[in-house]
């Protein structure tokens, strides 16, 4: 709750601000040790440089350091395909790749990303061929409302590609990641059995 | 109509009513381009961020936003104070009902932002609006609260209790409505001449609705008109609402709802964050954006269900029934939301009956208030309820009088020879094969061979247990829709409706019965269903009723297109009015081979290639408002099979069966996700899904942690099946097919459950069936055996 003397001690908040701080004080010691301010101390609210692939395309962005990936891609790079749930890790909805890994964006800051990103605009191929998950979810009417489905099509892609995919059981089990309240996941299971095929054929 | 033309003919197989055709959105969703209201940005937004109780009772001696304004970015903050000065109506709830006495139901004023107590743990108290969302949470951690707390009730029965801390001074009792329907005199005559009486404490647990969505809305203010982009269902009827609360007209008042990623009814409500966004948008000139997080909420949002019962059934030495009686508490939560007494009282009567001859009912329930977040629909409303009650007392019945539990539902079952049946809660069956359906279910679910896979359970150390669920829902009663059709000048074809989806993908269906009927190429079509500006009426969706109401809507409506049709026809046919007909999409004169399709009639009208007398219609367009489909009632039998270890209590639905009658199907594809949604949320609901408050009011099951949500893997083998008696109550012979999972779910799988737990001597296990909870009513029964 956001009362002033909330008693339940440091938010998720407050560890964001600490473990970002955190990581930009190196460059920030080493420079004021350059210049002997030792009593100047670090901004943590100043903008850090971010530097991105994402979807093949480089953005560099100035941004709060608090920033996660999510909100990097939705709020500055325009890319509100990949949702947000719970910003707590625990629903799925916001799954990219990053360097071909499924990727929770909601709990990766988007300083601490140095590999390629991947999301859900950028998996069709160039002239707009949908890809095959893409596709198969659509055969299958494997969703209803569609706010969990770029995670599930990001995380059924990698599911697919861990070799993950054996049977529908093991397609349950390495899925439950992702919520779906509409609960479209017999048709999510049967959809990800026919694009393992084409990815794989 | 004539014989299609061949075209027509095909084109209708792939896109006509009954096809499985799949959604035309989706390309747009998996390429994740849909346009969620967080999605919509607008140059110049600022942000807000709610400030909310941390006690659940609570006097406010002070709110103060100084500290707050002093943080970077900051542009303003708003109390309740501001909002009362502003002079705002209050939220409203909209469907009272009437006390046992007939007088009127207690309905507390709530304004938007609370002012002089808070009720519950997330109640809103103050906002906070910055140039950025990381300003605006930084400074709304800074607005200092000044309350006084309060104890706090959490459980309607405590509530009851004398003493009890009062949520309102305008009910010191706590009772906002002690409602009562039936002849008690008659029912306790029945009850009094009963050969058996079947008796059981029914939990009907809170659920905290968790659309994956999060709520979400930019406010703006522009040409004098409040203009708000939310996630609703159904646009016309929330204007409305919204408009009263801000004493404005309707015209000025703008909503629009773009993709909404779920509700289940809980994005229905007009909720106090918008009366607060629309003020400070309308106060700054500038547009306003907030989104909930999701620790938010669950605290934020409505929830649903929250009823405890004792349900009693009478019946005579042959297990015919001869009265069924619900009487106790339900849940309102800290205010009325609009709906708020609805699902525990007048829809349990209505749905209760479900498909059989019982001659009488009576419902008591006294809707409590509670220091917790408010209760409002959530999937079924009631209905599944209602439904749920009743099968499980029929299972009990049936094991205490040692009667097959089919036989048993089928001696009670109404025959269609019985149709149109009057029910003793003013209802009218109109149609519907309920027996059949119950023993198409029993065979498709291998109900002989039971025996056989509860041995092979046995062998792997594992309890068994089958159940029956048979439901009938009432759908919802009826309200105006609109059915505009519209040619447009790029040659497509508009479709107008207020019904909103949600995830249904109403689009396809609609465009399917406007094929059928009007021959239109269904690529073609389009569906406005989310701009207030363009309704001139709307009932929304709720209640399993859009394909009923807009598929009636745009029925009739392609009968004025065709009516007008006929007379442009006319001239540009050369030819007398009487003797256009209508078949296939194309005007022709009768006897003849000499027509115009519909598609070219307007693109003449278009290009301005028709010379029309003053007289004639200028176009084919048409705004229609289609008057009161009638409720229809969507029956089925659902039958499921669990397996619980009874070292661990956990427990998995091994096999689902469905066999539906939803009268006529327009899309198999879609109705059969319902279901899977539906059913999926029932076993939530029954296996896992447990919102827990501490004795401070405080939720303890306040993330996706704590709060378990159905997974990939809880999910069981389904198998479907539709066996449809078309309704006669409206156009189409839709009966609805969206709550029923639920209605389905709730009795099938809890009395599977008790049907493998009463082998280790548990009588009655209510839901959720969470493994804890089984553990320890095995280790009950076994110890109370040894006593
Ligand atoms: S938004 Fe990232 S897991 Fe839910
Ligand atoms: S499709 Fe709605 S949450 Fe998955």
């Amino acid at each position: 709750m956001t009362h002033s003397n909330d008693p339940r001690g440091a938010s998720r908040r407050d560890f964001f601000k600490i473990s970002a701080s955190a990581a930009a004080v190196a460059p920030v010691v080493a420079s004021t040790a350059l210049h002997a301010q030792p009593e100047q101390k670090p901004d943590p609210f100043a903008p850090v440089e971010v530097d991105l692939v994402v979807n093949g395309q480089r953005r560099r962005m100035a941004l709060d350091a608090r920033t996660t990936l999510l909100d990097a891609l939705r709020r500055h790079a325009g890319l509100t395909g990949a949702k947000k749930g719970c910003d707590h890790g625990q629903c799925g909805a916001c799954t990219v790749h990053v360097g071909g890994k499924r990727t929770l964006s909601c709990l990766t800051l988007a300083v601490m990303v140095r590999e390629p990103v991947t999301t859900i605009e950028g998996l069709a191929a160039t002239d707009g061929a949908l890809h095959p998950m893409q596709q198969a979810f659509i055969d299958h009417d494997a969703f209803q409302c569609g706010y969990c489905t770029p995670g599930q099509i990001m995380s059924a892609v990698a599911c697919v590609k861990e070799g993950h995919a054996g049977s529908a059981d093991e397609i349950r089990e390495y899925m439950s990641g992702n919520l779906c309240r509409c609960a479209a996941y017999p048709h999510i299971v049967t959809a990800i059995q026919q694009a393992k095929t084409q990815m794989e054929g | 109509m004539n014989k299609p033309t061949d075209q027509t003919d095909l084109s209708l197989m792939k896109f006509g009513i009954g096809q499985p055709v799949s959604r035309n959105e989706d390309p747009i969703l998996v390429r994740g381009e849909g346009r969620y209201t967080d999605d919509v940005n607008f140059d110049g937004q600022l942000y807000a961020v709610f400030v909310r109780s941390p006690y659940a009772h609570g006097v406010i001696n002070g709110v103060d936003v100084a500290p707050a304004l002093e943080m970077p970015g900051v542009v303003a903050a708003y109390t309740g104070a501001d909002l009362v000065a502003a002079g705002y109506d209050t939220l409203k709830c909209v469907m009272p009902q009437k006390q046992r006495d007939g007088s009127a139901m207690i309905m507390p004023a709530r304004p938007a932002l609370a002012v002089d107590k808070v009720r519950f743990v997330g109640d809103p108290v103050a906002f906070v609006v910055a140039e950025t969302a990381a300003q605006a949470r930084d400074a709304a951690e800074a607005v200092a609260l000044d309350i006084d707390p309060l104890p706090a009730v959490t459980t309607p029965e405590e509530a009851d209790q004398p003493g009890a801390a009062a949520v309102y001074d305008e009910a010191p009792d706590n009772c906002a409505l002690d409602y009562h329907f039936g002849e008690t005199e008659k029912v306790d005559a029945a009850f009094a001449a009963a050969a058996h009486v079947t008796r059981l404490e029914i939990a009907n647990n809170r659920v905290v609705v968790n659309p994956l969505e999060p709520r979400s809305a930019v406010a703006r203010f522009e040409g004098g008109r409040y203009v708000l982009n939310v996630p609703t269902q159904g646009v016309f009827g929330f204007r409305n609402s919204l408009a009263g609360v801000l004493k404005a007209d309707t015209k000025q008042v703008h909503v629009i709802t773009g993709n909404v990623g779920g509700s289940f009814g809980m994005k229905a409500s007009v909720f106090p964050e918008y009366i607060g966004l629309l003020h400070a948008a309308k106060a700054l000139g500038k547009p306003v954006k907030w989104t909930d997080q999701r620790s938010e909420s669950f605290v934020s949002d409505h929830h649903g269900r929250d009823q405890n019962v004792t349900a009693e059934l009478a019946l005579d030495a042959k297990g015919k029934f001869l009265a069924v009686r619900i009487s106790g508490h339900s849940n309102m939560g800290a205010y009325l939301s609009p709906v708020a007494p609805l699902m525990s009282t007048l829809n349990i009567h209505k749905n209760g009956i479900g498909t059989y001859t019982t001659p009488l009912i009576q419902v008591d329930t006294r809707c409590m208030f509670t220091n917790t977040v408010p209760i409002s629909a959530y999937r079924g409303a009631g209905r599944p309820e209602g439904n749920y009650f009743m099968e499980r007392l029929i299972d009990e019945a049936a094991r205490e009088m040692g009667i097959d539990p089919v036989s048993l539902r089928k001696r009670n079952q109404i025959k269609p020879s019985q149709m149109p049946y009057k029910t003793p809660t003013d209802t009218v069956y109109d149609s519907g094969d309920f027996t059949a359906l119950l023993e198409r279910a029993v065979e498709a679910a291998d109900w002989k061979g039971f025996a056989q896979r509860k041995r092979e359970s046995r062998k792997k150390g594992l309890l068994r247990g089958r159940g029956i669920g048979c439901y009938l829902e009432v759908t919802a009663p009826p309200m105006n829709e609109m059915g505009g059709i519209r040619f447009d000048a790029d040659g497509g074809v508009t479709i107008i409706t207020g019904t909103l989806d949600y995830g249904q993908g109403h689009w396809t269906p609609f465009a399917q019965v406007l094929t059928t009927k009007l021959g239109v190429p269904f690529d073609k079509i389009r569906l406005i269903q989310g701009d207030s500006d363009k309704l001139i009426a709307g009932g929304g969706t709720g209640g399993s009723k859009s394909i009923m109401a807009s598929g009636a809507a745009i029925s009739e409506a392609a009968e004025k297109v065709i009516e007008k049709g006929k007379v442009i026809a006319s001239y540009a046919l050369e030819a007398g009015v009487e003797d256009i007909e209508f078949a296939a999409g194309r005007f022709i004169i009768a006897g003849t081979d000499r027509g115009i399709g519909v598609m070219e009639l307007a693109a003449k009208l278009r290009e301005g290639g028709l010379r029309l007398p003053e007289d004639a219609p200028k176009s084919l367009d048409v705004d229609h408002v289609h008057r009161l489909s009638p409720s229809a009632y969507p029956n089925g039998c659902h039958i499921a099979e669990v397996e619980i270890d009874p070292d661990t209590g956990v427990t998995k639905v091994v096999s689902y069966v469905m066999v539906n009658d939803f009268g006529t199907v327009v899309n198999p594809l879609l109705v059969e996700g319902q279901l899977h949604g539906g059913v999926m949320q029932g076993i939530g609901q029954a296996l896992m899904e447990f919102t827990e408050y501490d004795s401070d009011g405080q939720l303890v099951t306040g993330s996706f942690m704590d709060y378990a949500m159905p997974r990939a893997d809880d999910t069981p083998a389904f198998s479907f099946e539709s066996r449809p008696t078309p309704a006669k109550t409206n156009p189409l012979g839709a009966k609805g097919c969206g709550e029923a999972g639920c209605a389905g779910a709730l009795p099938s799988v809890m009395n599977a459950i008790n049907d493998a737990l009463a082998e280790v001597g548990v009588k009655h296990m209510n839901m959720p069936a969470t493994p804890r909870r089984v553990w320890e009513a095995i280790q009950a029964a076994k110890a109370s055996a040894a006593a």
